[in-house]
């Protein structure tokens, strides 16, 4: 089965980078394929807790995250030094995510068929 | 004049450039990515937090709550789009894109 990674570095919102990733892995879902997703920088922003876009009439995106295991997405990531980076904890996330560091962001980059950035 | 920034400050240099420019009492309004200056615990918040000794920094309210940042720095101005407005009206603007 083909690895394929979604390396997610952009915040949510500012621009279509986010909305468009989770559109790609639902799609992903249709074929059989190991599907995991990495959050790194500004992109731990997406999966963070209390998003209320109502507002700027746009729909919110961290929950839709919440969801993604329905469309086959078996595993997420968050790269620490981001997350610490940010004032965040893990606690702050709406998915439980594996923390990784440097290397172990290395390791998981090197072990895929392909990569996906949004 | 009121400097306005959009993007986020630890993938940009937008507002460290900005607050390098603008002179002490300016105020400096965050909105979209803008507004992950006013969380609290990040980073940047040491420097953000002695900028507003220096000036008044607004955030935008909705673009605060629709990324979920409910902690924020002392001293940051949360406003909805009637001040936003109010600001943009009493000052001549610098967008600082």
């Amino acid at each position: 089965m083909k690895k394929v990674l979604l390396l997610m570095r952009r915040a949510p919102y500012g621009t279509v980078y986010t909305a468009e990733g989770l559109r790609s892995v639902m799609g992903l879902g249709v074929f059989e394929m190991d599907v995991a997703l990495v959050c790194v920088g500004d992109g731990v922003y997406a999966l963070l807790a209390g998003q209320d876009p109502a507002a700027l009439d746009m729909k919110p995106l961290g929950a839709s995250f919440a969801g993604l295991g329905e469309f086959g997405v078996q595993r997420f990531y968050v790269h620490a030094p981001s997350l610490a980076e940010r004032g965040l904890a893990a606690d702050d996330l709406v998915v439980p995510a594996a923390a990784v560091d440097d290397a172990g962001l290395q390791r998981l980059l090197a072990e895929q068929d392909a990569v996906l950035p949004f | 004049m009121l400097y306005m920034v959009n993007k986020a400050p630890l993938s940009s240099d937008a507002l460290r450039t900005c607050l390098a420019v603008a002179a002490p009492g300016e105020p400096v309004l965050l909105y979209e990515d803008g507004v992950y200056a006013a969380a609290a615990g990040a980073a940047t918040a040491p420097w953000v937090q002695q900028a507003l000794a220096e000036r008044p920094i607004y955030a935008l309210r909705a673009d605060l709550e629709a990324r979920g940042i409910v902690r924020r720095l002392d001293g940051i101005q949360v406003i909805d789009y009637n001040g936003f407005v109010s600001l943009v009206e009493a000052h001549n603007v610098v967008p600082w894109l």
